[in-house]
């Protein structure tokens, strides 16, 4: 059976794209599926140096499609799962120097031999953002609970609609349960309804994204980190375990004996 | 302190602002209206009601309204007299 290819896209910049493909992407590895991802942002190579695997490039996305190698001899080896690879963007070209069709065809290929196909979607809504979704039967969005990210958000949604990618799915990035809770952040809920499209997951704010993307080594081997719990969440859901929302709320002493002695 | 002074005044929590400019913008950039588009839908209806009462056409207003599960458009105007049947001109 061909597996699946997801994009992850958001609009807006610096919303947590990438750090979200290379923990899905991990997390389903992990599980024992195979998985590649693919940094679709060509010009701005990124998903390499958060995958810790920046030093072991040889050819890059570009040289798969212009035919200067075969697909195996870009794909790089995750240094703990065998069956996770990273194939980086081309740093130097810019994002003209691949079209659409070859975009959906390289995707073609590479279901066939692998579980899941993830792109990083680079920001913004022109030629990059048309090749990367070109291929994916299904839309990863990513937003933060900020006005701007959920304007462009909702632009985006309506062009993956417009593009006939009605498969499309919210994760709320980066969400403050204490500010939430004053009143100061907009609740998962108030985009849920903003946004109107199915929620996969919520991501805690948390300090150890910026820990994690230092080392070049994704949470979600990190078993402590609330966010990395987050996107274990959402990589199970995604392949199809009901798993419940945790709404980044901070676990408390008193909240973990009432759960112990309710039984939940 | 001061923002639980300010709260206790009526000004409410910035997420629920932040809620409600989000349903104005997303509606509109959704909708894809240009004021000019507007001035004519506005000068559209204006035309066809005068048709059948006496309007006071400055008294017009059109706006949009969002509702959980639809997109209303609400237009509010002044009828200073209804025409009688054989007045109604088509």
């Amino acid at each position: 059976m061909a597996g699946r290819t997801i994009v992850v896209t958001s609009g807006k910049g610096g919303v947590g794209k990438t750090t979200t493909v290379a923990n899905i992407g991990t997390a389903l590895a992990k599980k024992k599926h195979s998985v590649v991802l693919i940094d679709g942002d060509i010009g701005l190579r990124n998903l390499d140096v958060v995958m810790g695997l920046e030093n072991r490039i040889v050819y890059n996305l570009v040289d798969i499609i212009e035919g200067r190698c075969r697909k195996e001899q870009a794909m790089i080896r995750d240094r703990k799962l065998g069956n996770l690879c990273v194939i980086p963007s081309a740093q130097t070209r810019d994002k003209d120097s691949v079209q659409p069709e070859q975009m959906k065809g390289l995707c073609e290929e590479l279901a066939k031999e692998f579980d899941y196909v993830f792109i990083d979607c680079p920001a913004g809504i022109e030629h990059g953002f048309k090749n990367a979704i070109a291929g994916a039967q299904l839309a990863i969005v990513v937003t933060t609970p900020e006005v701007s990210a959920i304007r462009d958000a909702d632009r985006v949604i309506g062009l993956l609609e417009a593009s006939m990618l009605r498969d499309v799915h919210l994760i709320v990035n980066r969400l403050n349960d204490r500010m939430v809770k004053k009143g100061d952040m907009m609740s998962t809920e108030d985009i849920v309804s903003l946004l109107a499209i199915p929620l996969l997951g919520i991501v805690p704010e948390s300090e150890d994204v910026v820990v994690s993307t230092n080392r070049g080594v994704p949470l979600v081997h990190d078993r402590n980190s609330r966010a990395g719990t987050a996107f274990q969440g959402i990589a199970a859901r995604l392949n199809g375990e009901d798993v419940p929302h945790s709404d980044g709320k901070e676990v408390g002493f008193r909240d973990f004996f009432r759960k112990l002695f309710s039984g939940q | 302190m001061l923002k639980a002074i300010k709260r206790f005044f009526g000004d409410r929590p910035s997420g629920q602002e932040a809620k409600k400019r989000m349903q104005f913008v997303l509606m509109h950039d959704r909708l894809d209206l240009t004021p000019d588009m507007m001035e004519a839908l506005k000068n559209d209806i204006l035309t066809v009601l005068s048709r059948y009462m006496e309007i006071d056409t400055d008294t017009i207003k059109v706006d949009f309204e969002q509702g959980k599960e639809y997109t209303a458009l609400v237009s509010n105007v002044q009828v200073k007299r209804v025409h009688r049947r054989t007045e109604c001109t088509r």
